[in-house]
Protein backbone atom coordinates (compact mmCIF):
# COMPACT_ATOMS: atom_id res chain seq x y z
CA UNK A 1 0.00 0.00 0.00
CA UNK A 2 3.28 2.31 0.89
CA UNK A 3 3.68 2.33 -2.96
CA UNK A 4 0.59 3.13 -4.27
CA UNK A 5 0.10 5.62 -1.53
CA UNK A 6 4.01 7.41 -3.51
CA UNK A 7 2.77 7.02 -6.68
CA UNK A 8 -0.78 9.20 -5.49
CA UNK A 9 1.99 11.53 -4.25
CA UNK A 10 4.15 11.68 -7.43
CA UNK A 11 0.78 11.99 -9.08
CA UNK A 12 -0.05 15.10 -7.19
CA UNK A 13 3.00 16.87 -7.64
CA UNK A 14 3.35 15.84 -11.69
CA UNK A 15 0.07 17.49 -12.13
CA UNK A 16 -1.22 20.27 -9.84
CA UNK A 17 2.83 21.29 -9.36
CA UNK A 18 3.23 20.64 -13.11
CA UNK A 19 0.68 22.26 -14.22
CA UNK A 20 1.02 25.70 -12.79
CA UNK A 21 5.11 25.11 -12.92
CA UNK A 22 4.52 25.08 -17.21
CA UNK A 23 1.87 27.50 -18.09
CA UNK A 24 -1.48 25.90 -16.46
CA UNK A 25 -1.33 23.65 -19.61
CA UNK A 26 -4.12 21.34 -18.40
CA UNK A 27 -2.53 18.67 -17.08
CA UNK A 28 -4.56 19.31 -13.79
CA UNK A 29 -7.43 18.04 -15.71
CA UNK A 30 -8.96 14.70 -14.62
CA UNK A 31 -8.72 13.38 -17.99
CA UNK A 32 -4.68 14.14 -17.50
CA UNK A 33 -4.67 13.32 -14.09
CA UNK A 34 -6.29 9.89 -14.84
CA UNK A 35 -3.73 8.83 -17.53
CA UNK A 36 -0.89 9.47 -15.16
CA UNK A 37 -2.16 8.22 -12.40
CA UNK A 38 -2.79 5.13 -14.77
CA UNK A 39 0.97 4.84 -16.10
CA UNK A 40 2.14 5.24 -12.35
CA UNK A 41 0.04 3.06 -10.33
CA UNK A 42 -0.10 0.40 -13.72
CA UNK A 43 -3.38 0.28 -14.99
CA UNK A 44 -3.66 2.37 -17.68
CA UNK A 45 -7.13 1.68 -19.00
CA UNK A 46 -8.67 1.67 -15.45
CA UNK A 47 -7.07 5.44 -15.23
CA UNK A 48 -8.34 6.67 -18.83
CA UNK A 49 -11.78 5.78 -17.83
CA UNK A 50 -11.91 7.02 -14.54
CA UNK A 51 -10.32 10.46 -15.69
CA UNK A 52 -12.42 10.80 -18.40
CA UNK A 53 -15.60 10.19 -16.08
CA UNK A 54 -14.49 12.61 -13.75
CA UNK A 55 -13.75 15.13 -16.23
CA UNK A 56 -18.00 15.47 -17.13
CA UNK A 57 -18.19 15.94 -13.09
CA UNK A 58 -15.77 18.54 -12.62
CA UNK A 59 -15.60 20.19 -15.98
CA UNK A 60 -16.88 23.45 -15.14
CA UNK A 61 -14.44 24.18 -12.25
CA UNK A 62 -11.26 25.96 -13.10
CA UNK A 63 -8.90 27.58 -10.55
CA UNK A 64 -10.06 31.24 -11.45
CA UNK A 65 -8.00 34.07 -9.24
CA UNK A 66 -7.45 31.35 -6.35
CA UNK A 67 -11.34 31.09 -5.50
CA UNK A 68 -11.95 27.09 -6.84
CA UNK A 69 -15.03 25.29 -6.34
CA UNK A 70 -13.43 21.69 -6.33
CA UNK A 71 -9.59 20.26 -6.91
CA UNK A 72 -9.73 17.40 -8.93
CA UNK A 73 -6.28 16.13 -8.52
CA UNK A 74 -6.20 14.67 -5.11
CA UNK A 75 -9.67 13.31 -6.13
CA UNK A 76 -8.88 11.77 -9.42
CA UNK A 77 -5.37 10.38 -8.54
CA UNK A 78 -7.57 8.60 -5.10
CA UNK A 79 -9.95 7.43 -7.30
CA UNK A 80 -7.78 5.85 -9.37
CA UNK A 81 -5.84 4.39 -6.43
CA UNK A 82 -8.76 3.08 -5.19
CA UNK A 83 -10.06 0.93 -7.84
CA UNK A 84 -6.53 -0.22 -9.00
CA UNK A 85 -5.00 -1.06 -5.99
CA UNK A 86 -7.74 -1.66 -3.99
CA UNK A 87 -10.20 -3.32 -6.32
CA UNK A 88 -12.81 -0.88 -5.55
CA UNK A 89 -16.01 -0.62 -7.67
CA UNK A 90 -15.53 2.41 -10.48
CA UNK A 91 -18.63 3.73 -9.73
CA UNK A 92 -18.10 4.10 -6.30
CA UNK A 93 -15.09 5.15 -7.16
CA UNK A 94 -16.35 7.81 -8.88
CA UNK A 95 -18.42 8.85 -6.45
CA UNK A 96 -16.40 9.18 -3.28
CA UNK A 97 -13.85 11.21 -5.48
CA UNK A 98 -16.28 14.21 -5.73
CA UNK A 99 -16.72 14.98 -2.41
CA UNK A 100 -12.70 14.57 -1.61
CA UNK A 101 -12.18 17.17 -4.41
CA UNK A 102 -14.82 19.49 -2.45
CA UNK A 103 -12.96 18.86 0.70
CA UNK A 104 -9.44 19.05 -0.84
CA UNK A 105 -10.85 22.31 -2.57
CA UNK A 106 -10.78 23.85 0.82
CA UNK A 107 -7.26 22.95 1.72
CA UNK A 108 -5.79 24.35 -1.74
CA UNK A 109 -7.75 27.35 -0.84
CA UNK A 110 -5.90 27.80 3.30
CA UNK A 111 -2.57 26.61 1.28
CA UNK A 112 -2.56 29.53 -1.35
CA UNK A 113 -4.40 32.33 0.38
CA UNK A 114 -3.22 32.00 3.85
CA UNK A 115 -0.32 29.99 4.67
CA UNK A 116 1.65 31.40 1.65
CA UNK A 117 0.07 35.09 2.81
CA UNK A 118 2.80 34.77 5.23
CA UNK A 119 6.07 35.03 2.76
CA UNK A 120 4.14 38.97 1.77
CA UNK A 121 7.28 40.40 4.09
CA UNK A 122 9.64 38.32 2.79
CA UNK A 123 8.58 39.07 -0.87
CA UNK A 124 8.30 43.00 -0.09
CA UNK A 125 12.10 42.70 1.22
CA UNK A 126 13.84 40.58 -1.37
CA UNK A 127 12.23 43.04 -4.15
CA UNK A 128 13.13 46.27 -2.47
CA UNK A 129 16.78 44.82 -2.09
CA UNK A 130 16.73 44.10 -5.92
CA UNK A 131 17.57 40.65 -4.33
CA UNK A 132 17.01 38.93 -7.95
CA UNK A 133 18.55 35.32 -7.17
CA UNK A 134 16.95 35.44 -3.64
CA UNK A 135 13.22 35.92 -5.80
CA UNK A 136 14.23 33.24 -7.89
CA UNK A 137 15.30 30.95 -5.20
CA UNK A 138 12.53 32.02 -3.10
CA UNK A 139 9.84 30.96 -6.27
CA UNK A 140 10.65 28.03 -7.05
CA UNK A 141 11.72 26.88 -3.62
CA UNK A 142 8.28 27.79 -3.08
CA UNK A 143 6.80 26.34 -5.79
CA UNK A 144 8.40 22.58 -4.71
CA UNK A 145 6.94 23.12 -0.96
CA UNK A 146 4.20 23.56 -2.18
CA UNK A 147 3.13 20.65 -3.90
CA UNK A 148 5.10 18.36 -2.10
CA UNK A 149 3.30 19.33 0.60
CA UNK A 150 -0.12 19.01 -1.04
CA UNK A 151 0.59 15.88 -2.53
CA UNK A 152 0.51 14.61 0.99
CA UNK A 153 -3.43 14.59 1.41
CA UNK A 154 -3.15 11.73 -1.47
CA UNK A 155 -0.38 10.10 0.22
CA UNK A 156 -2.63 9.69 3.29
CA UNK A 157 -5.77 9.10 1.65
CA UNK A 158 -4.59 5.54 -0.08
CA UNK A 159 -2.01 5.08 3.01
CA UNK A 160 -4.76 5.08 5.64
CA UNK A 161 -8.09 5.13 3.41
CA UNK A 162 -7.83 2.96 0.93
CA UNK A 163 -8.33 -0.56 2.89
CA UNK A 164 -11.35 0.54 5.15
CA UNK A 165 -13.17 1.92 2.13
CA UNK A 166 -12.67 -1.17 0.35
CA UNK A 167 -14.22 -3.47 3.13
CA UNK A 168 -17.17 -1.11 3.37
CA UNK A 169 -17.57 -0.45 -0.35
CA UNK A 170 -17.50 -5.17 0.03
CA UNK A 171 -20.69 -4.31 1.92
CA UNK A 172 -22.38 -2.20 0.17
CA UNK A 173 -26.13 -3.70 -0.89
CA UNK A 174 -27.29 -3.26 -4.30
CA UNK A 175 -29.60 -0.78 -4.13
CA UNK A 176 -27.12 1.49 -2.72
CA UNK A 177 -24.50 0.67 -5.40
CA UNK A 178 -27.09 1.58 -8.35
CA UNK A 179 -27.41 5.17 -5.88
CA UNK A 180 -23.66 5.37 -6.34
CA UNK A 181 -23.84 4.80 -10.03
CA UNK A 182 -26.64 7.28 -10.66
CA UNK A 183 -24.56 9.76 -8.43
CA UNK A 184 -21.77 9.50 -10.75
CA UNK A 185 -24.47 9.61 -14.25
CA UNK A 186 -26.27 12.68 -12.42
CA UNK A 187 -23.29 14.51 -11.12
CA UNK A 188 -22.07 15.79 -14.50
CA UNK A 189 -25.04 18.36 -14.81
CA UNK A 190 -23.59 20.70 -12.27
CA UNK A 191 -20.11 21.00 -14.36
CA UNK A 192 -22.46 21.98 -17.41
CA UNK A 193 -24.26 24.48 -15.57
CA UNK A 194 -20.94 25.75 -13.98
CA UNK A 195 -20.11 25.96 -17.65
CA UNK A 196 -23.13 27.15 -18.99
CA UNK A 197 -23.50 29.96 -16.42
CA UNK A 198 -20.19 31.44 -17.84
CA UNK A 199 -21.64 31.61 -21.48
CA UNK A 200 -25.49 31.66 -21.52
CA UNK A 201 -27.27 34.87 -22.59
CA UNK A 202 -30.86 35.07 -23.54
CA UNK A 203 -29.64 35.49 -27.29
CA UNK A 204 -27.42 32.63 -27.68
CA UNK A 205 -29.00 29.81 -25.10
CA UNK A 206 -30.95 28.29 -28.35
CA UNK A 207 -27.10 27.01 -29.29
CA UNK A 208 -27.22 25.15 -26.12
CA UNK A 209 -30.00 23.49 -27.36
CA UNK A 210 -28.48 22.66 -30.28
CA UNK A 211 -25.62 20.61 -29.21
CA UNK A 212 -27.73 18.78 -27.41
CA UNK A 213 -30.19 17.83 -29.87
CA UNK A 214 -27.15 17.07 -32.38
CA UNK A 215 -25.71 14.36 -30.23
CA UNK A 216 -28.45 12.60 -28.69
CA UNK A 217 -30.15 12.27 -31.90
CA UNK A 218 -28.11 12.89 -34.39
CA UNK A 219 -25.40 10.81 -32.40
CA UNK A 220 -22.93 13.06 -34.25
CA UNK A 221 -19.15 12.89 -33.39
CA UNK A 222 -17.91 15.97 -31.03
CA UNK A 223 -15.56 17.09 -33.44
CA UNK A 224 -18.41 17.54 -36.41
CA UNK A 225 -20.31 19.34 -33.42
CA UNK A 226 -17.54 21.85 -32.96
CA UNK A 227 -17.39 22.22 -36.61
CA UNK A 228 -21.02 22.73 -36.87
CA UNK A 229 -20.71 25.34 -33.99
CA UNK A 230 -17.95 27.32 -35.78
CA UNK A 231 -20.18 27.39 -38.69
CA UNK A 232 -22.84 29.12 -36.99
CA UNK A 233 -20.40 31.61 -35.27
CA UNK A 234 -19.04 32.82 -38.61
CA UNK A 235 -22.44 33.14 -40.44
CA UNK A 236 -23.70 35.36 -37.07
CA UNK A 237 -20.39 37.54 -36.80
CA UNK A 238 -20.34 38.10 -40.31
CA UNK A 239 -23.95 39.29 -40.41
CA UNK A 240 -22.66 41.55 -36.87
CA UNK A 241 -20.25 42.76 -38.68
CA UNK A 242 -22.39 44.18 -41.15
CA UNK A 243 -24.60 45.44 -38.96
CA UNK A 244 -21.99 46.79 -36.70
CA UNK A 245 -20.35 48.50 -40.27
CA UNK A 246 -23.51 50.46 -41.11
CA UNK A 247 -24.24 51.32 -37.54
CA UNK A 248 -20.97 52.95 -37.77
CA UNK A 249 -21.24 54.83 -41.03
CA UNK A 250 -24.23 55.95 -39.94
CA UNK A 251 -22.44 58.07 -37.25
CA UNK A 252 -19.24 58.77 -39.01
CA UNK A 253 -21.93 60.28 -41.93
CA UNK A 254 -23.41 62.68 -38.93
CA UNK A 255 -20.60 63.17 -37.04
CA UNK A 256 -18.00 64.49 -40.16
CA UNK A 257 -20.44 64.28 -43.00
CA UNK A 258 -17.16 65.03 -44.97
CA UNK A 259 -16.92 61.50 -46.51
CA UNK A 260 -18.63 61.60 -49.75
CA UNK A 261 -18.44 58.00 -50.97
CA UNK A 262 -19.40 56.70 -47.68
CA UNK A 263 -22.95 58.68 -47.29
CA UNK A 264 -23.43 57.66 -50.89
CA UNK A 265 -22.81 54.17 -49.66
CA UNK A 266 -25.18 54.62 -46.73
CA UNK A 267 -28.18 55.95 -48.57
CA UNK A 268 -27.41 53.57 -51.44
CA UNK B 1 1.58 38.70 -37.25
CA UNK B 2 4.95 38.22 -38.98
CA UNK B 3 5.08 41.33 -39.86
CA UNK B 4 4.85 42.46 -35.98
CA UNK B 5 8.01 40.25 -34.96
CA UNK B 6 9.85 41.76 -37.67
CA UNK B 7 9.84 45.68 -36.90
CA UNK B 8 11.59 44.56 -33.10
CA UNK B 9 15.29 44.82 -33.12
CA UNK B 10 17.47 41.67 -31.89
CA UNK B 11 17.96 42.80 -28.34
CA UNK B 12 14.31 43.37 -28.20
CA UNK B 13 13.41 39.94 -29.05
CA UNK B 14 15.99 38.42 -26.75
CA UNK B 15 14.82 40.27 -23.88
CA UNK B 16 10.38 39.61 -25.47
CA UNK B 17 11.66 35.97 -25.85
CA UNK B 18 12.72 35.21 -22.20
CA UNK B 19 9.86 37.39 -20.65
CA UNK B 20 7.86 34.84 -22.59
CA UNK B 21 9.60 31.90 -21.64
CA UNK B 22 9.81 33.13 -18.18
CA UNK B 23 5.59 33.90 -17.79
CA UNK B 24 5.27 29.80 -17.67
CA UNK B 25 5.41 30.03 -14.46
CA UNK B 26 3.64 32.95 -13.75
CA UNK B 27 1.41 31.57 -10.60
CA UNK B 28 3.73 28.75 -9.65
CA UNK B 29 4.48 29.98 -6.08
CA UNK B 30 1.90 32.67 -5.50
CA UNK B 31 4.41 33.87 -2.13
CA UNK B 32 1.87 36.54 -0.68
CA UNK B 33 -1.10 34.59 -1.07
CA UNK B 34 -4.34 36.34 -1.28
CA UNK B 35 -2.30 39.85 -0.34
CA UNK B 36 -0.48 39.40 -3.99
CA UNK B 37 -1.68 37.24 -6.35
CA UNK B 38 0.88 35.98 -8.64
CA UNK B 39 2.98 39.20 -8.12
CA UNK B 40 5.87 37.40 -7.61
CA UNK B 41 5.77 35.06 -10.44
CA UNK B 42 5.02 38.68 -12.34
CA UNK B 43 8.40 40.06 -11.27
CA UNK B 44 10.23 37.00 -12.11
CA UNK B 45 8.58 37.02 -15.62
CA UNK B 46 9.51 41.16 -16.18
CA UNK B 47 13.07 41.05 -14.95
CA UNK B 48 14.65 40.94 -18.29
CA UNK B 49 13.01 44.11 -19.22
CA UNK B 50 14.06 45.41 -15.92
CA UNK B 51 17.35 44.27 -16.03
CA UNK B 52 18.08 45.65 -19.55
CA UNK B 53 16.63 49.24 -19.05
CA UNK B 54 18.24 50.13 -15.70
CA UNK B 55 21.63 47.82 -15.69
CA UNK B 56 23.36 51.11 -15.16
CA UNK B 57 21.31 52.86 -12.24
CA UNK B 58 20.47 49.63 -9.31
CA UNK B 59 19.17 51.83 -7.14
CA UNK B 60 16.39 52.70 -9.84
CA UNK B 61 16.30 49.03 -10.55
CA UNK B 62 15.64 48.14 -6.67
CA UNK B 63 12.96 50.85 -6.93
CA UNK B 64 11.40 49.19 -10.07
CA UNK B 65 11.05 46.23 -8.62
CA UNK B 66 9.56 47.31 -5.30
CA UNK B 67 6.91 49.30 -7.30
CA UNK B 68 6.40 45.50 -9.51
CA UNK B 69 5.43 43.83 -6.07
CA UNK B 70 1.65 44.89 -6.30
CA UNK B 71 -1.75 42.36 -6.38
CA UNK B 72 -1.04 40.61 -10.31
CA UNK B 73 -3.49 38.00 -11.49
CA UNK B 74 -4.79 38.32 -15.25
CA UNK B 75 -5.26 34.62 -17.18
CA UNK B 76 -1.78 33.91 -17.78
CA UNK B 77 -2.30 32.82 -21.67
CA UNK B 78 -2.98 36.46 -22.27
CA UNK B 79 -0.95 38.05 -19.31
CA UNK B 80 1.36 38.24 -21.50
CA UNK B 81 0.42 41.43 -23.25
CA UNK B 82 0.68 43.33 -19.89
CA UNK B 83 4.30 42.00 -19.54
CA UNK B 84 5.33 43.78 -23.01
CA UNK B 85 3.18 46.58 -22.60
CA UNK B 86 4.98 47.02 -18.99
CA UNK B 87 8.36 46.78 -20.46
CA UNK B 88 8.19 49.11 -23.24
CA UNK B 89 6.52 51.54 -20.39
CA UNK B 90 9.98 50.52 -18.33
CA UNK B 91 11.89 51.36 -21.38
CA UNK B 92 10.06 55.07 -21.26
CA UNK B 93 10.98 55.59 -17.72
CA UNK B 94 14.48 54.48 -18.26
CA UNK B 95 14.79 57.23 -20.95
CA UNK B 96 12.96 59.99 -19.38
CA UNK B 97 13.05 61.24 -15.74
CA UNK B 98 9.62 62.64 -15.87
CA UNK B 99 7.75 59.77 -16.31
CA UNK B 100 5.35 59.03 -14.26
CA UNK B 101 5.89 55.52 -12.76
CA UNK B 102 2.76 55.45 -10.79
CA UNK B 103 0.81 55.48 -15.00
CA UNK B 104 2.66 52.02 -14.99
CA UNK B 105 0.89 50.42 -12.14
CA UNK B 106 -2.46 51.77 -13.25
CA UNK B 107 -1.58 50.22 -16.85
CA UNK B 108 -1.64 47.29 -15.26
CA UNK B 109 -4.58 47.06 -13.06
CA UNK B 110 -6.61 48.17 -15.13
CA UNK B 111 -6.01 45.35 -17.95
CA UNK B 112 -6.35 42.99 -15.43
CA UNK B 113 -9.96 42.79 -15.35
CA UNK B 114 -10.72 42.75 -18.86
CA UNK B 115 -7.82 41.19 -20.23
CA UNK B 116 -8.86 38.01 -17.54
CA UNK B 117 -12.55 38.03 -18.89
CA UNK B 118 -11.31 37.46 -22.28
CA UNK B 119 -8.61 34.93 -20.91
CA UNK B 120 -11.38 32.57 -19.02
CA UNK B 121 -14.03 32.79 -21.58
CA UNK B 122 -12.25 32.28 -24.58
CA UNK B 123 -9.47 29.75 -23.23
CA UNK B 124 -11.57 28.08 -20.11
CA UNK B 125 -14.89 28.79 -21.33
CA UNK B 126 -14.50 27.63 -24.95
CA UNK B 127 -10.99 26.44 -26.09
CA UNK B 128 -11.16 24.12 -22.77
CA UNK B 129 -14.77 22.63 -23.16
CA UNK B 130 -13.51 21.62 -27.12
CA UNK B 131 -10.81 20.11 -26.19
CA UNK B 132 -12.26 18.21 -23.01
CA UNK B 133 -15.07 17.11 -25.17
CA UNK B 134 -13.39 15.72 -27.74
CA UNK B 135 -10.69 14.40 -25.29
CA UNK B 136 -13.58 12.50 -22.92
CA UNK B 137 -15.26 10.95 -26.09
CA UNK B 138 -11.82 9.17 -27.36
CA UNK B 139 -11.09 8.30 -23.69
CA UNK B 140 -13.90 6.83 -22.77
CA UNK B 141 -12.90 3.94 -24.72
CA UNK B 142 -10.02 3.56 -22.28
CA UNK B 143 -7.53 5.26 -24.82
CA UNK B 144 -4.77 7.48 -23.77
CA UNK B 145 -5.69 9.11 -26.74
CA UNK B 146 -8.09 11.19 -25.10
CA UNK B 147 -5.70 12.76 -22.67
CA UNK B 148 -2.93 13.53 -25.66
CA UNK B 149 -5.41 14.76 -28.12
CA UNK B 150 -6.91 17.54 -25.39
CA UNK B 151 -3.30 18.62 -24.41
CA UNK B 152 -2.76 19.34 -28.20
CA UNK B 153 -5.74 20.98 -28.51
CA UNK B 154 -5.64 23.28 -25.64
CA UNK B 155 -1.96 24.03 -25.56
CA UNK B 156 -0.57 25.01 -29.30
CA UNK B 157 -3.55 27.67 -29.66
CA UNK B 158 -2.75 29.04 -26.29
CA UNK B 159 0.73 28.78 -26.23
CA UNK B 160 0.94 30.56 -29.78
CA UNK B 161 -1.25 33.44 -27.86
CA UNK B 162 1.40 33.55 -24.84
CA UNK B 163 3.98 34.21 -27.41
CA UNK B 164 2.14 36.88 -29.83
CA UNK B 165 0.74 38.95 -27.07
CA UNK B 166 4.31 39.24 -25.51
CA UNK B 167 5.46 40.86 -28.79
CA UNK B 168 1.70 43.08 -29.32
CA UNK B 169 1.67 44.26 -25.68
CA UNK B 170 5.04 45.49 -26.16
CA UNK B 171 4.22 47.57 -29.77
CA UNK B 172 0.85 47.80 -29.41
CA UNK B 173 1.10 50.38 -26.63
CA UNK B 174 -1.92 51.21 -24.15
CA UNK B 175 -5.20 52.20 -26.30
CA UNK B 176 -5.16 48.90 -28.10
CA UNK B 177 -7.70 47.49 -25.61
CA UNK B 178 -9.96 50.17 -25.37
CA UNK B 179 -9.97 50.72 -28.84
CA UNK B 180 -10.87 47.37 -29.32
CA UNK B 181 -13.54 47.83 -26.58
CA UNK B 182 -14.96 50.75 -27.83
CA UNK B 183 -15.08 49.94 -31.22
CA UNK B 184 -17.21 47.16 -30.69
CA UNK B 185 -15.43 44.54 -32.00
CA UNK B 186 -14.24 42.85 -28.76
CA UNK B 187 -18.50 42.25 -28.37
CA UNK B 188 -18.39 40.51 -31.74
CA UNK B 189 -15.79 38.26 -31.02
CA UNK B 190 -17.34 37.11 -27.36
CA UNK B 191 -20.49 36.46 -29.00
CA UNK B 192 -18.94 34.15 -32.01
CA UNK B 193 -17.01 32.37 -29.34
CA UNK B 194 -19.83 31.69 -26.55
CA UNK B 195 -21.99 30.52 -29.56
CA UNK B 196 -19.33 27.83 -30.40
CA UNK B 197 -19.09 27.13 -26.57
CA UNK B 198 -22.65 26.71 -25.85
CA UNK B 199 -23.01 24.24 -28.95
CA UNK B 200 -20.02 22.09 -27.52
CA UNK B 201 -21.77 22.57 -23.89
CA UNK B 202 -25.00 21.21 -25.20
CA UNK B 203 -23.06 18.54 -26.68
CA UNK B 204 -21.32 17.65 -23.80
CA UNK B 205 -24.52 17.70 -21.54
CA UNK B 206 -25.93 15.01 -24.00
CA UNK B 207 -23.03 13.14 -23.61
CA UNK B 208 -21.95 13.31 -20.13
CA UNK B 209 -25.30 13.60 -17.88
CA UNK B 210 -27.47 10.39 -17.86
CA UNK B 211 -30.21 8.61 -16.23
CA UNK B 212 -31.88 5.47 -16.74
CA UNK B 213 -35.16 4.14 -14.45
CA UNK B 214 -36.01 0.55 -14.35
CA UNK B 215 -39.40 1.80 -12.98
CA UNK B 216 -42.19 -0.34 -14.76
CA UNK B 217 -45.80 -0.58 -15.18
CA UNK B 218 -47.14 -4.09 -14.79
CA UNK B 219 -49.95 -4.65 -16.89
CA UNK B 220 -52.45 -7.79 -17.26
CA UNK B 221 -51.26 -10.25 -19.70
CA UNK B 222 -48.49 -8.44 -21.41
CA UNK B 223 -45.31 -7.53 -21.25
CA UNK B 224 -44.80 -4.65 -18.54
CA UNK B 225 -44.47 -0.88 -19.56
CA UNK B 226 -40.69 0.62 -19.14
CA UNK B 227 -41.20 4.24 -17.95
CA UNK B 228 -37.95 5.47 -19.12
CA UNK B 229 -39.28 4.27 -22.84
CA UNK B 230 -42.41 6.83 -22.48
CA UNK B 231 -39.65 9.40 -21.22
CA UNK B 232 -37.87 8.78 -24.22
CA UNK B 233 -40.58 9.17 -26.70
CA UNK B 234 -41.25 12.67 -24.81
CA UNK B 235 -38.41 13.99 -25.40
CA UNK B 236 -34.74 11.95 -25.40
CA UNK B 237 -32.71 12.99 -22.82
CA UNK B 238 -35.68 14.96 -20.78
CA UNK B 239 -33.86 14.33 -17.53
CA UNK B 240 -30.64 15.17 -17.87
CA UNK B 241 -31.86 18.05 -19.57
CA UNK B 242 -34.11 18.73 -17.48
CA UNK B 243 -31.69 19.01 -14.42
CA UNK B 244 -28.58 20.68 -16.23
CA UNK B 245 -30.96 23.71 -16.67
CA UNK B 246 -32.53 23.10 -13.15
CA UNK B 247 -28.85 23.19 -11.42
CA UNK B 248 -28.06 26.51 -13.90
CA UNK B 249 -31.21 27.96 -12.63
CA UNK B 250 -30.02 27.47 -8.90
CA UNK B 251 -26.53 28.81 -9.33
CA UNK B 252 -28.52 32.05 -11.17
CA UNK B 253 -29.88 32.30 -7.67
CA UNK B 254 -26.53 32.44 -6.40
CA UNK B 255 -27.13 28.82 -4.19
CA UNK B 256 -23.77 27.46 -3.48
CA UNK B 257 -22.32 25.18 -5.91
CA UNK B 258 -21.09 22.70 -2.75
CA UNK B 259 -25.23 22.50 -1.96
CA UNK B 260 -26.74 21.94 -5.25
CA UNK B 261 -23.65 18.81 -5.48
CA UNK B 262 -24.73 17.73 -2.25
CA UNK B 263 -28.33 17.87 -3.32
CA UNK B 264 -27.90 15.91 -6.62
CA UNK B 265 -25.65 13.54 -4.67
CA UNK B 266 -28.55 12.66 -2.09
CA UNK B 267 -31.17 12.80 -4.83
CA UNK B 268 -29.48 10.46 -6.68
CA UNK B 269 -28.89 8.34 -3.72
CA UNK B 270 -32.21 8.33 -2.68
CA UNK B 271 -33.21 7.24 -6.05
CA UNK B 272 -31.44 3.78 -6.08
CA UNK B 273 -32.38 2.62 -2.36
CA UNK B 274 -36.34 2.99 -3.42
CA UNK B 275 -35.43 1.33 -6.83
CA UNK B 276 -35.72 4.00 -9.07
CA UNK B 277 -32.70 3.95 -10.99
Amino acid sequence: MIGLACMAWLTVVICYGGNWLLGQCMIERPLVVGLIAGILMGDVKTGVVIGASLEAIFMGSVNIGGAISAEPVTATALAVAFTVGAGIDQGASITLAVPVGVVTAFASIFLNNIVLALFTASFDKLAAEGNERGLAVQHYVLWFLKYALFGLIAFLGVYLGAEPVAAIVDQIPANVMAGLNAVGALLPAVGMALLLKMLWSKELAVYFFLGFVLYIYLGMPMIAIAVIGVVFAVIQALRDKELFDLEHKGVAVVAAGSDKSDEEDFFA
Amino acid sequence: MSTMTKTTSAEDKKMLNKIFLRSFSVFASCAGGSVKGGADGWLYSIQPALNRYYKDDPEKLADAMRRHTTWYNITQNVGTFAMGLVASMEHENSEHDDFDTESIDGIKVSLMGPMSGIGDAIFWGVLRVIAAGIGINLAMSGSPLGAIMFLLIYNIPSILCRYFMTYLGFQMGTNFISQLYEGGLMKLITKATSTVGLVMIGAMTAANVSFNTILSIPVQDADPIMVQTYLDSIFKGIIPLGLTLFCLWLLKKNVNVNWILVGVMVAALIMGFVGIV
